[in-house]
């Protein structure tokens, strides 16, 4: 059964020449079709990571006649008509449709996220180097698009934190399922739950931080400002075209209201923004709204491979040792390997983490876990090349051999961002200390337990 | 004998990475996101596809070039081993392209800067009113001259489907054929199977 709303990576037969270089970067082997005909993403299979996407060069040409026309192939991507870039076989169903109506409709009260990875990559779109750090310009854009709210992911990647970290040192301490898988990156999530089904009670119960912003909008964020749940529509930006299905998921929903109503990827914003005649480069600096846009440096991390890991151990070390952990700065938990082990001592408990980026990475992994051979305790799974930075839904690079720059510098920005925050632990950050007084209780309490956690279901394709 | 660039069909995966490559090299500004690219991709080398063949065709940059011969304006000259264009000097005649014997040459819109460039005089009648004409002149595959890192399809290309072909290639091949064919007559000749 083929859900249409998870229909979100798609081939334009006309345009595919069948080179299967996507079937090369698909992590699950869902691009179907024989060398040099148009290919086919088994919905099932595929984890709408929009790698595919990336790579994809077969483009529509001037100097060819093709039966749909640009402007045809543009509304059915949900593109702005008026785009001049180039349009390639393979791609993603934008929501701007959906982002500008609620813009102006006068009766939504209009909330925003953005993920971490969208700063470090949002002003190459606008002609900015590569990597260009760009946190203010962009809720500058975001509050001149109209948007009444502008939040952020980060605050709830701090939220997350606290929440899992708390879980792993439950399981640690009171003896629970080990080891515990991030439930932070949808594609990997889907992934266990349809190859992998019988390690789904592995993965921690979070959901992942673009779920707890919506769910803290339409609850806190509605208490803070004096609206109705029922008027907030709740908009994501986001890398990553997975985070598109994350959000239409039903177990994403707390008492009858959908935590996030849209998701725009980087590119789908910088379009919007464009559209608006916003000159982004000359924007001031701004910054995000309070509370729920306030954040850390660890929450910010999240965006590069090991960086969930990295601000779970800032925390967890010092829940499990009530002291200041000796440096934040977790170097052996960065890089780009495709998988890297590792050791903390917390005082006398001793914490082996595995880190992974790159999905097909992992099955060696599991397979360890399924024959009772795992000596871990937690593993961070991101399914794009050096995580969200490197998302589907992430400017798009012409040439390969530029995408390794690319990269590299939005890591590095990354980290920068990082050193320059005030607070660099999730629990430091004081925004949170307040939800948890003022609202939430404690970490993995009833109230959190209700709005922060979900359940994972095996899901029909399985192998 | 002038360099050129050969395809080769069996190993072309028909990605069309090279012709993007191409295009880019080719713009006089820097372009590295697709959203920067708000001109058509103009390619010097092109890729054929049938239901037999995907191969990407370009130049041969001929010794007795029919282009250059033809070519009633003295555009097309021979330069560092390479038929060269001179664009300022072409006026779109299209001799050159009826002249290649491989089909190799496309007329194209000029840009400068990311600009078309338009023509002084010429105006197009359109239901728009009048409008200005475009100026259109001969490409073809220039060898990627001047690039620091050479061609940009043969870089680009993720199946390695390009050979140069240079005087030092073919000095080489057909020495290796020489002296194949020599020890095939060597042999028969002692084995008697003449
Ligand atoms: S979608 Fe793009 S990358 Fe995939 S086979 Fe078609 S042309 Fe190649
Ligand atoms: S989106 Fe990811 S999983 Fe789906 S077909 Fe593309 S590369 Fe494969
Ligand atoms: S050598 Fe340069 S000009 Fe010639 S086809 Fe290749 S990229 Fe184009
Ligand atoms: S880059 Fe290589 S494989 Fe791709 S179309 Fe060109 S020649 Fe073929």
């Amino acid at each position: 059964m083929v859900d249409k709303d998870t229909d979100i990576i798609k081939i334009d037969a006309e345009l595919c020449t069948g080179c299967r270089r996507c079937a090369e970067v698909c992590p699950v082997d869902a691009i179907e079709g024989k060398q040099g005909t148009p290919q086919f993403i088994n919905v099932e299979k595929c984890v709408m990571c929009g790698q595919c996407i990336q790579i994809c060069s077969a483009y529509a040409s001037i100097f060819e006649e093709y039966r749909t026309s640009r402007e045809d192939k543009l509304r059915e991507r949900n593109m702005p008509v008026t785009l001049e870039e180039p349009i390639f076989a393979a791609y993603n169903i934008g929501d701007l449709p959906k982002v500008k109506e609620a813009l102006t409709n006068t009766e939504a009260f209009t909330m925003v996220q953005c993920a971490p990875a969208v700063r470090v990559a949002i002003a190459e779109e606008f002609g900015m180097p590569l990597g260009s750090l760009a946190p203010g310009k962009l809720a500058a854009a975001l509050r001149q698009l109209g948007f009444n709210r502008i939040y952020d992911t980060n605050f709830a990647a701090d939220l997350t934190i606290m929440e899992e970290g708390s879980e792993l040192v439950q399981r640690i301490t009171e003896g629970g399922l080990l080891p515990m898988f991030t439930s932070c990156c949808p594609a990997w999530v889907k992934f266990v739950e349809q190859e992998y089904p019988e390690l789904i009670p592995h993965l921690s119960s979070c959901k992942s931080p673009q779920q707890m912003a919506g769910t803290m909008f339409k609850t806190y964020g509605a208490q803070a400002d004096g609206v109705e749940p029922d008027n907030i529509y709740s908009v994501a930006i986001m890398p990553c075209t997975c985070k598109k299905f994350e959000s239409q998921r039903p177990e994403m929903n707390t008492d009858g209201y959908q935590n996030v109503d849209a998701v725009l990827t980087t590119r789908e914003l910088a379009y919007l923004i464009k559209e608006a005649g916003i000159d982004f480069s000359s924007l001031p600096e701004e910054d995000f709204d309070k509370p729920l846009g306030m954040y850390s440096g660890a929450g910010h991390l999240f965006c590069a491979t090991g960086g969930v890991m990295e601000a779970a151990i800032r925390t967890a070390y010092e829940l499990i040792t009530n002291e200041p952990i000796p440096n934040v700065n977790i170097q052996y938990v960065r890089g780009s390997q495709g998988v890297r082990r590792g050791v903390v001592h917390a005082g006398d408990v001793k914490v082996k983490t595995v880190v992974v980026s790159g999905l097909k990475n992992v099955v060696p992994i599991l397979e360890e876990i399924k024959k009772g051979n795992a000596d871990f305790h937690f593993m961070e799974v991101m399914t794009c090349p050096v995580g969200c930075v490197s998302g589907g839904g992430q400017p798009k690079v012409l040439l390969p051999k530029d995408t390794e720059i690319a990269y590299k510098n939005r890591i590095s920005s990354t980290y920068r961002h990082d050193e320059e925050q005030t607070y660099r632990k999730s629990h430091e950050n004081p925004e949170i200390k307040a939800i948890y007084k003022n609202f939430l209780g404690e970490p993995l309490g009833h109230k959190s337990h209700h709005l922060l956690h979900t359940e994972y279901k095996q899901r029909g394709y399985c192998k | 004998m002038n360099t050129f660039i050969l395809g080769n069909p069996g190993k072309c995966i028909g990605c069309k990475a090279c012709e993007i490559a191409c295009s880019v090299a080719h713009l006089d500004t820097s372009v590295v996101k697709a959203n920067e690219m708000n001109l058509p991709f103009i390619s010097r080398l092109n890729l054929v596809r049938t239901s037999s063949v995907t191969m990407p065709i370009q130049c041969r940059q001929c010794e007795d070039a029919p282009c250059a011969n033809v070519c009633s304006v003295g555009a097309i000259v021979h330069k560092d081993n390479c038929n060269v264009v001179l664009e300022e000097k072409c006026i779109g005649c299209k001799e050159c392209m009826l002249a290649c014997p491989f089909g190799m040459i496309d007329m194209q819109p000029k840009f400068t800067e990311g600009e078309a460039e338009f023509q002084v005089g010429l105006k197009v009648e359109s239901l728009q009113g009048e409008q200005k004409k475009a100026y259109v002149v001969m490409q073809k595959c220039d060898l990627c001259k001047g690039r620091a890192n050479g061609p940009a399809c043969i870089e680009v290309c993720p199946a390695d489907a390009f050979v140069i072909v240079n005087p030092d290639f073919i000095r080489k091949n057909i020495h290796d054929k020489r002296v194949s064919s020599a020890q095939e007559i060597a042999k028969r000749k002692y084995t008697g199977n003449s």
